[in-house]
């Protein structure tokens, strides 16, 4: 009995032992395997030696995918030296991710843009992005981006060209022609209008809007909004915001949230948009569960994907996003942004960066639309053929917008920006007052 | 005798490890972020000396009041939840089930294993209302009430996320517990018995005194665990519907982190820390003065 | 050697048992059958309630395996319970294995083993110093130990980031594990401290006057004792370190299919674009984590309730 317990004892003594030896052996074996030749601290976002590191959005692989073609097949020769090396980072923590790299020079080449406008701003101020004003005529590349992308990235960052807008998207309302048709309605052009159809569907029993509301993804009903500012206030009525000029809690910002407040009351939105998440509403309106949704053009993937849209793409119609009576704004003024613009980082600049946004600026809007049907605003250099007749209506109503408005938190700083998308669900099931719901913004805009 | 047991060089090596690499990663991190509190700004945009500007902004800031409330709320509620909870668990393992609880026990304790976010998942699909009736909305119209719009609401949204929490931790709970109720000698148990104490008085005068210490145990851990609840609330709600069932972490967080304030989000978690200290310290009092009662 | 207490893990014995009140009233000696049947019928909640546990606990199993069988169209537009149309659609599964759920786990295996190793080495050894060892300021020491169990990992990820970063550790597996081993110590080395105090201190003086130098107590004596303790706390350890998100997204360079990336993190990379989710996927995902996990925490229940029982049996 004694023996066999100290022999037990001792067993477990070297268990621990090697258990420990195990410790501080295996972490040595990841060591090797993580370690590439040409770069010796492995870090994810080294610059050093020839790499270009790029680093993305767990939620958008298109960048990368592009990046990869580029890198095989079209610049083969001027980039061979400068081998991709991609990672990416799930967008919730994103910003974190490039506070913590900034400060340590240790951005790499090439990232997605922050989710808040004004933390590319900060640190652009710090000095660690590259201007493209500047850098995209130093490769030969000035007139890469399409004007109108431009002024969208420069507008988001306070006038400075700091992203490279690898979409182009506008946003609207996009609607169930055969839903709206079978209910009588003309599609609708006003606010107004909008409020009569909604009321029709609603009494024949159809779920007039699918929209979000979920967590963080309540900035679609925030861009109901915002854009309703747009239409009735002007297109300078966030700016005069940002500026201080105005206030939220004033009562004609006000009454754009209580519009918004007031369809959500009357049960348009459904039954409870706190559920609701983005992928949920958007199969809400491709299963022809509802008329409307308001969407940017980026969906236009889902749209033209036959296994996701059951209601048909061509089934899909496209409506500016509607007047409001005796407003400043106009229809005509389309709401756009650039997705997540892409940054490069300064401390990183170098022959890689170079060679890589000198073969950006003359490919990307090419592959991204024939490959990827993604309309970037770069310049398309090269025929692109086939594509669906859906984006190819996008094009023309890009073409066609005399100008564009940005939206609603386009302006604001981060904590302003949650606390409008987290509070945008309430706002729309009528948990909270148009009032309320600008107080809160307005007091976190600081 | 002393000198051996007060032997200076084998009470250093037994004790370096643990206490370099704890400073090391945990204590001068802390203090250096403790620094941070008198700073206001970023990373990114440089650190401004600002005083005590942060602290006093902690009183006024309604969102940090907000988030004590609900760390206050959830803590008091998980806590009580799992251990008493766990507590039975342990009580129908131990006097129950006896030796046949193995698989029982193992069951219970499995959601402990299981992804917070699956877990979320789960729990947003069993409380839905919209675009479709979840089973436990339905099981409520079924019963001739009405369904719930369970996170269209703070207070909704909460119960959601206690019993999710409590779902998740009670068989964890139950085999730390599990092992201290299996400690009580038999024949203790057995002579009550004798004596005539069955059931409740068993538990009231045998096994609840006897299981004491590791209770405490488990309820230190436990608050000092609820206190800091991040991952479960962030998965399931995001801190939603608004800031409404926003814990301290999650706000520091946010503030650190996306909001770029890091010195007022180190001042945020300073007084978290704090909180978890006078919490534990008020406990820790407790056992020690029952120990050595 | 002497008999030494099987059980170390036994909480300190309450100085006497307390009083007992007065016998209640007891029915005078009725029928052994009669008080069987009705400590059969008294049972009978608590087989229902037993039931029901397990109705709730198996429940959500079942319904990730069948999730993990859908397409994400039967799991947006049929409800929650539906049984998936088609049985042998394990599409998601290699849409899952794909995306590195096996780089995934061996990662997470690679940063939590050591550390959780580490971790009770030095929390055993920390414990047997503060507690069984005689010294000054040893009270103080471990207060410190145990002020670090209220310190939220949030507090100190923004040091670290950049202390890892200006030595180089960045994109290795030791932030992780270093990370991990410190956030692990207080908690441990207050667990073991407790432990050792349910020792009885006579038997390292016993050992003391036999010869035995500090260092071989704690090695033949102490540790061994400590095996149920240990396996405990080791299984509290590992769930932390397991199901860690905001250490393991601080520390591996990015999500899902990154060369660090532990389970958890992988997790996320199912997340679309603005918060879509692929349900299916990440449910097999998850099954597979799941399997994986369950078959590693029956081999290790195994041992820690043989640890325990054989220990109760003669307390």
């Amino acid at each position: 009995m004694t023996r066999s317990t100290s022999f037990a004892n001792r067993r477990a003594v070297f268990g621990a032992a090697a258990l420990t030896c195990l410790a501080l052996v295996l972490p040595a074996c990841a060591d090797k395997e993580e370690e590439s030749p040409g770069d010796g601290s492995g870090s994810p976002a080294t610059s050093a030696g020839g790499d270009f590191a790029y680093l993305g959005l767990t939620e958008n692989t298109t960048v990368a995918s592009v990046l990869a073609a580029l890198e095989k097949d079209y610049c083969a020769d001027t980039l061979a030296a400068y081998p991709l090396k991609a990672s990416d980072y799930a967008q919730d923590q994103f910003d974190q991710q490039l506070q913590l790299l900034a400060p340590q020079d240790a951005l790499p080449n090439l990232s997605s843009g922050p989710n808040a406008p004004a933390l590319a701003v900060e640190l652009y101020e710090g000095g660690y992005l590259v201007d493209f004003s500047t850098a995209l005529a130093e490769v030969g590349a000035a007139d890469a981006l399409l004007p109108a992308a431009a002024s969208v990235v420069e507008s988001l960052y306070d006038g400075n060209l700091i992203g490279l807008p690898n979409e182009f998207n506008i946003e609207g309302v996009w609607y169930n022609k055969q839903l709206l048709s079978d209910n009588g309605i003309e599609p609708p052009a006003t606010w107004d209008e909008f409020t009569a159809a909604n009321a029709k569907l609603a009494a024949a029993g159809v779920q007039p809007w699918s929209v979000a509301g979920s967590g963080g993804d309540g900035w679609n009903i925030t861009r109901l909004v915002g854009n309703y500012i747009f239409r009735s206030l002007g297109p300078d009525a966030m700016q005069a915001v940002a500026d201080g000029s105005a206030a939220l809690t004033d009562a004609e910002y006000v009454a754009a949230a209580d519009a918004v407040n007031a369809w959500g009351t009357a049960g348009y939105f459904g039954a409870a948009p706190t559920s609701i998440d983005y992928a949920t509403a958007m199969n809400t309106f491709l299963t022809g569960q509802a008329a409307f949704y308001y969407m940017g053009s980026w969906a236009l993937g889902n749209f033209n994907n036959e296994e996701e849209n059951q209601i048909g793409a061509d089934n899909i119609g496209y409506l500016p996003f509607p007047d409001v009576a005796g407003g400043k704004g106009s229809s005509d003024q389309v709401p756009a942004n650039a997705g997540m613009p892409q940054i490069m980082s300064t401390a990183a600049y170098g022959d890689a960066s170079k060679a890589w946004l000198k073969c950006i600026a003359d490919n990307f809007g090419h592959v991204a639309l024939s490959e990827y049907g993604v309309i970037s605003g770069f310049q398309v250099n090269g025929e692109v053929a086939d594509l669906p007749a859906l984006t190819q209506e996008v094009q023309q109503i890009m073409a066609d917008a005399p100008s564009s408005v940005l939206w609603f938190e386009a302006k604001f700083s981060a904590e302003a920006t949650t606390t409008s998308q987290t509070n945008a669900g309430l706002l729309a099931e009528g948990g909270l007052s148009g009032a309320d719901f600008m107080a809160a913004i307005q007091a976190d805009l600081g | 005798m002393r000198q051996v047991l007060g032997d200076r060089k084998t009470i250093a090596a037994l004790l370096a490890p643990a206490l370099i690499t704890y400073s090391a990663v945990m204590l001068a991190p802390m203090l250096w972020s403790l620094g941070y509190t008198f700073f206001s700004g970023s990373p990114v945009r440089g650190f401004t000396w600002s005083g005590l500007a942060n602290f006093a902004e902690l009183f006024k800031d309604p969102k940090t009041k907000d988030a004590i409330a609900f760390t206050a709320k959830y803590a008091l509620t998980i806590t009580t939840g799992q251990v008493a909870l766990g507590y039975l668990l342990a009580l129908l393992y131990v006097f129950y089930l006896k030796r046949s609880s193995t698989l029982i026990r193992t069951l219970t304790f499995f959601p402990v294993v299981l992804p917070t976010v699956a877990v979320s998942l789960l729990f947003q699909k069993l409380f839905e209302i919209a675009p479709a009736t979840g089973p436990v909305n339905s099981a409520l119209e079924a019963l001739g009430g009405e369904a719930v719009n369970w996170f269209g609401s703070g207070s909704n949204a909460f119960w959601v996320i206690a019993i999710m929490d409590i779902w998740r931790s009670m068989g964890f709970y139950a085999v730390l517990l599990y092992a201290g109720l299996v400690d009580i000698p038999e024949d203790v148990i057995e002579s009550a018995r004798l004596d005539g104490a069955g059931g409740w008085r068993l538990a009231r005068f045998i096994v609840f005194p006897m299981s004491w210490p590791v209770l405490i145990s488990a309820l230190i851990f436990s608050i000092n665990g609820t206190l800091k609840v991040f991952d479960s609330i962030y998965a399931l709600t995001g801190g939603g519907p608004g800031s409404q069932t926003t814990p301290l972490t999650l706000y520091m967080y946010r503030t650190a982190f996306a909001y770029g304030d890091y010195g007022y989000g180190s001042s945020i978690a300073l007084l978290l820390t704090m909180l978890c200290l006078v919490v534990t310290v008020f406990m820790f009092r407790g056992t020690r003065k029952d120990l050595t009662a | 050697m002497t008999r030494l207490p099987s059980r170390p893990a036994r909480p300190p014995m309450p100085p006497a048992r307390p009083p007992m009140p007065p016998a209640p009233f007891r029915p005078p000696a009725a029928g052994r059958r009669a008080r069987r049947a009705g400590r059969r019928l008294r049972r009978a909640p608590l087989a229902l309630a037993t039931a029901v546990l397990l109705v709730i606990e198996v429940y959500p199993l079942v319904w990730l395996l069948l999730g993990s069988l859908k397409t994400q169209s039967e799991f947006m537009n049929n409800p929650t319970w539906a049984l998936p149309t088609d049985w042998t659609n394990f599409d998601n599964y290699r849409q899952a294995w794909e995306s590195g759920v096996s780089r995934n786990l061996l990662n997470s295996v690679i940063a939590v083993f050591p550390s959780l190793a580490l971790i009770i080495v030095f929390g055993v050894a920390a414990g047997f110093a503060l507690e069984v060892m005689v010294w000054k300021g040893r009270g103080t020491v471990l207060l410190v130990f145990l002020g670090g169990i209220m310190i939220p990992s949030q507090m100190i990820l923004l040091p670290l980031f950049s202390a890892y970063f200006k030595t180089h550790l960045t994109g290795t597996v030791w932030p992780l594990i270093l990370t991990y081993t410190a956030t692990g110590l207080p908690l441990t080395v207050f667990m073991m401290a407790t432990y050792f105090r349910s020792i009885p201190k006579e038997l390292f003086e016993a050992a003391t006057i036999d010869g035995a130098s500090a260092f071989r107590s704690f090695r033949s004596i102490a540790f061994p004792m400590m095996t149920n303790a240990i396996f405990t706390v080791g299984l509290v350890q590992f769930f932390f370190l397991w199901n860690d998100l905001l250490l393991a997204m601080t520390f591996t360079s990015g999500a899902g299919h990154d060369e660090l990336a532990t389970v958890q993190v992988g997790l996320l990379s199912f997340q679309g674009r603005f918060g879509a989710v692929q349900y299916g996927p990440t449910m097999a995902a998850i099954c597979v984590n799941v399997l994986i996990t369950l078959a590693l925490y029956l081999f290790l229940n195994q041992r820690v309730m043989k640890g325990m029982t054989a220990g109760a049996v003669k307390g």
